[in-house]
């Protein structure tokens, strides 16, 4: 009993005393490492790694950081659980995730709460940001991607779009902000649906698509329904051009989809192809690392995601808590990632370019504007 | 004989005990918010399996579609705070309201369904509720989900921090459980288990089968509507996925691993199967394929349940002593 | 008219796929009367043992086949040993009857299949396996104005023949035989001298064989091989098997087409959001008409 008042009065003088008694600053890190949507989770977790050991590698402060994983499986229950545990932590000062939307969202009542700052690399729930000033995100949301795409469709001539996009909060928004562009500047929607994710026949759909003879279709779409679709509308002998977002962007795409991937447009944030120097290193470091061709979208965002942080943590230190932290990260201006220059609004929304993009040859190339 | 009906109410007394006083006490000198959220979670699922148990334990109907009216509940809960501004005191009772309404509605057509068909009646009907919920996005904002900004509030105090949040949830779980223990121990509770045993039978006895049958489910969406409510309110934010069709197999083996028609097998399911992948998070990715090879093995080893109906019984049968005596080692009557 | 014809089409296709699915989930179903939760994993370990066999020695089609058809008897096999006899070791009428004993199957069912699935996703990771192209079965075929692919041709023969086979098993052969026996009345079979025990393992190997070959065939069609792929067609096949009335296999057939059906049409007027639930909706609407089943056969009640 003495001791654990001795070891108790210990940690509160610790915790108490000045900061640079913290030997290591910690960074809890959310994400799916199992169950449905683990192939993302791992990626964010290798994007993650990598960041990592290049920052405590770079000696850009004296004190080494750590990033804590915890598997939240996209699932609601889990994610609040992590959120109470690393909000319990006293060393861990920002946290990073979830994948999705809804675990982002669930998980940031919790953050708001205990005051945690939060950084999500792909969460897109038009409301995720404004639950509170602690919660930040750095993928374009649909919101400045539905316009974009929108505009670039009318440019080319198209007059009449059908939309198809998951039944999901982001599909929501890929649907709706693309839908009041292409109204505004005068097109017209012929179609619009959503389909569940995971549906593996998308032959109904397509074929009630062709129906209306659209002159193009914007699809919202992750890589593996993408996949399927585009499989399936050669199948069908459908041959209206493509449209996609960035989400899609990836090359399992036009590995599961073959020959069938030809000519499919998307706009992305991150192209591996782009010759500046840090987007090469990452893709270096992605290949070593993983084996794998080239990274796609989700884990270049991760990268971006842990490198903001990594440098709110340096502009904060040594003075590194979790309000210094956030209010480092609310700061972020022009900072250059791999998937474009990231500044937070007074939101704490990205601005972020867009990069025009087709298949060609099995392979993404950008398109000059 | 006196002897024996102390004993069970001091069983009673120190769970009481142990869920007000010590385990607040633990938890509080521990430290964690972490800890108190997955108590929370863990008696929410005990309340849902706890109501499983009573129509798929006690009355013997194989339910595939619980967590629907789980889902029923949160969002009328859910929905009544945000839209209407209701207090946490009035959307928790609408919410078992709700759910119970729906079950009612969705009884009638099938209650004439016997065993498997019964349970893809029932697998169908959660599926078509958590489509409702999905996608009918005027109503229920479908898959934005809905966020609850005030949390947990009692005549104006703000309880939505776990060790307060705990309280509360320990309290209307401690209530329904007892409630259900007192409807499953009783001449209704032993109805219902006939209709388990051989509703034919039952049916010639003079018992209203479907009344039954249809008052049995009800009851069960009631307590896992108001389940739901807890859930909202103590999350602050659900969603369709928080509902699915694996969220009702998960509370189904909740109820079968701990022990088909026994009510504290039940609970200690739920408990087994909430705190164990928590607990076996620090061993990585394979914690899932471990809770599922402790699955297995609980079923393997003890194919009745980890607190199965038959020593639930006894003790029971402990407390009526005398009138089901067990004669030379061979038990007459109840099994 | 064009498009009223290919949305049937597809409904048909789409039907055939679940059609395959249901026929090994009911003969397992009709000789236990226990869910065999784990049918799904089986269909989904048929598939990846497919791939598996396709990307290391690159054999013609049929072979593939033939050989994920053996590791689907294995598996099955393995599973009736592991999930199933055990919960056979009390031979008392007590627990005979018992309910507890019907669903602790089940669940043993499930947990089997959570470990299945949980292992090949540790093994494989969760995403879509890349199928090498020219093993998908889906090169369009030109039929009356129709489009359809080579693999509804395959599944659609396959169906035929599984159907065949089985009848023909159940009716001219003696294993065929003794395994109506056994779904019948067990405890009768066993008096009658019929070795149960190996009658149930026969009928395990044969329903996953199917259950093996309908993974494999399914995935080379969409060319989508991932760890939770059987849940799904699981389900479907459950629901197809009930609704055809549990003792019978043509009628699990019939129903799985009338989903299909049902699904792909649901969609020509509403929402593809909504098609599950004019499914669904049917099936109640089934149960309620016919409570034992569009072909059922008045089982007698435990």
């Amino acid at each position: 009993m003495k001791r654990n008042i001795l070891l108790a009065a210990a940690i509160a003088v610790g915790l108490g005393g000045p900061a640079y008694a913290q030997q290591t600053i910690k960074i809890g890190y959310q994400l799916p490492l199992t169950g449905n949507t683990a192939q993302y989770g791992q990626d964010f977790k290798n994007a993650a790694e990598i960041a990592l050991e290049k920052f405590n590698k770079s000696g850009k402060i004296p004190a080494k950081v750590e990033i804590v994983y915890e598997d939240s499986r996209s699932d609601a229950k889990e994610g609040v659980a992590i959120a109470r545990k690393f909000v319990d932590d006293k060393d861990i000062v920002a946290v990073l995730g979830d994948f999705t939307s809804t675990v982002s969202m669930a998980s940031a009542q919790v953050y708001k709460s205990a005051g945690m700052p939060q950084l999500s690399q792909s969460a897109s729930h038009p409301d995720y940001a404004k639950i509170s000033e602690w919660q930040f995100r750095n993928i374009t949301t649909q919101a400045q991607e539905g316009p974009y795409n929108a505009d670039w469709m009318l440019s080319k001539g198209y007059k009449k779009i059908a939309v198809i996009s998951e039944q999901s909060d982001w599909g929501q928004t890929v649907v709706s902000n693309f839908v009041d562009e292409v109204k505004a500047k005068g097109g017209e929607v012929v179609f619009s649906e959503y389909f569940n994710r995971g549906l593996a026949d998308f032959r109904p759909i397509i074929t009630k698509l062709a129906r209306t003879k659209p002159d193009a279709i914007y699809t919202g779409f992750f890589y593996e329904d993408g996949a399927q679709f585009l499989k399936q509308m050669k199948q069908l002998g459908v041959t209206i051009p493509v449209h996609s977002t960035s989400a899609a962007y990836n090359q399992k795409l036009i590995e599961l989809a073959g020959p069938d991937a030809e000519g499919v447009f998307l706009t992305a944030t991150f192209l591996p192809s782009n010759p500046a120097p840090h987007v090469q290193e990452f893709v270096k470091e992605w290949k070593a690392k993983t084996g794998q061709d080239e990274p796609g979208q989700f884990p270049a965002q991760a990268y971006d995601a842990v490198n903001i942080v990594l440098a709110a943590i340096t502009r904060a230190y040594p003075d590194v808590t979790r309000k210094s932290v956030r209010d480092e990260l609310a700061k972020t201006k022009d900072f250059p990632g791999v998937t474009g220059d990231t500044t937070f609004d007074a939101n704490r929304e990205p601005a972020k370019k867009l990069t025009k993009t087709i298949v060609k040859d099995g392979q993404f190339v950008a398109i000059e504007n | 004989m006196s002897d024996n009906r102390f004993s069970a109410s001091l069983i009673v007394a120190v769970l009481l005990v142990l869920l007000f006083a010590i385990v607040p006490l633990i938890l509080g000198w521990l430290g964690r918010s972490y800890l108190y959220q997955v108590a929370n979670i863990a008696m929410i699922f005990a309340l849902l399996a706890a109501s499983l148990h009573l129509v798929t334990g006690v009355a013997g109907l194989l339910h595939l579609g619980h967590a629907a009216f789980y889902g029923i509940g949160a969002y009328t809960a859910a929905l009544l705070a945000t839209e209407a501004g209701w207090p946490f005191l009035a959307t928790l009772p609408t919410a078992g309201i709700a759910a119970a309404f729906f079950a009612v509605l969705v009884a009638l057509p099938t209650m004439r369904l016997v065993s498997i068909y019964f349970a893809v009646a029932t697998l169908a009907i959660g599926q078509m509720i958590y489509l409702v919920l999905l996608n009918w996005v005027e109503v229920t904002k479908g898959p934005n989900g809905i966020l609850l900004f005030g949390g947990l509030e009692i005549f104006g105090y703000d309880l939505s921090a776990p060790h307060l949040a705990y309280f509360v949830v320990a309290m209307v779980t401690a209530v329904s459980i007892w409630i259900i223990h007192r409807l499953s121990h009783s001449y209704y509770g032993n109805a219902l288990r006939s209709l388990r045993e051989d509703d034919q039978c039952a049916d010639a006895l003079g018992i209203d089968t479907v009344r039954l049958k249809i008052e049995a489910f009800t009851l069960s969406a009631f307590f896992a509507g108001i389940a739901g409510g807890l859930w909202a309110h103590t999350t602050g934010y659900i969603s369709p996925p928080d509902f699915n069709f694996a969220t009702s197999i998960l509370i189904l083996a909740m109820v079968v691993v701990g022990g088909l028609g026994s009510l504290p097998g039940a609970l200690v399911g739920a408990l087994l199967l909430i705190l164990l992948p928590e607990a076996l998070r620090v061993i990585g990715d394979i914690r899932n394929i471990t809770v599922g090879i402790v699955m297995f093995l609980a079923i393997l080893l003890l194919p009745k349940g980890i607190i199965g109906e038959v020593s639930a019984l006894d003790l029971v049968r402990r407390q009526l002593a005398g009138a089901w005596k067990r004669v030379d080692g061979q038990g007459i009557g109840w099994r | 008219m064009d498009y009223w014809l290919q949305q049937l089409t597809i409904g048909l296709s789409l039907g055939m796929i679940y059609a395959l699915m249901a026929i090994g989930f009911t003969l397992i179903f009709g000789v236990l009367n226990v869910v065999n939760f784990a049918h799904g994993e089986v269909y989904t370990i048929g598939a990846f043992v497919g791939l598996l066999v396709i990307t290391a020695f690159a054999p013609p089609l049929i072979a593939v086949v033939v050989l994920v058809m053996a590791a689907g008897a294995f598996v099955g096999f393995g599973l009736e040993r592991i999930a199933f006899k055990p919960f056979r070791r009390f031979t008392d009428e007590a627990s005979l009857k018992s309910r507890a004993m019907r669903e602790s199957t089940l669940m043993s069912s499930l947990a089997f299949s959570i470990v299945a699935r949980e292992g090949l996703e540790i093994a494989y990771g969760s995403q879509y396996q890349t199928v090498p192209l020219d093993y998908l079965i889906n090169q369009p075929v030109d039929l009356f104005g129709v489009t359809i692919v080579v693999g509804d041709i395959i599944i659609f023969a396959l169906a035929v023949v599984m159907l065949v086979g089985l009848q023909f098993l159940l009716t001219r052969t003696r294993v065929g035989l003794s395994i109506r026996a056994v779904s019948n009345n067990p405890l009768g079979a066993k008096y009658v001298g019929i070795n149960t025990d190996r009658t149930i393992i026969t009928t395990f190997a044969i329903g996953s064989m199917m259950g093996a070959a309908a993974g494999l065939l399914v995935g080379l069609y969409y060319g989508a091989i991932f760890p939770s792929m059987g849940f799904i067609p699981g389900i479907k096949a459950f629901v197809a098997m009930v609704m055809g009335g549990l003792s019978s296999i043509p009628g699990a057939v019939i129903c799985a087409i009338i989903l299909g059906l049902s699904e792909s049409l649901a969609t020509a007027f509403v929402p593809s959001v909504w098609a599950d639930m004019v499914a669904y909706g049917f099936l109640i609407l089934t149960l309620v008409f016919f409570p034992q089943g569009l072909f059922g056969t008045g089982r007698e009640r435990v």
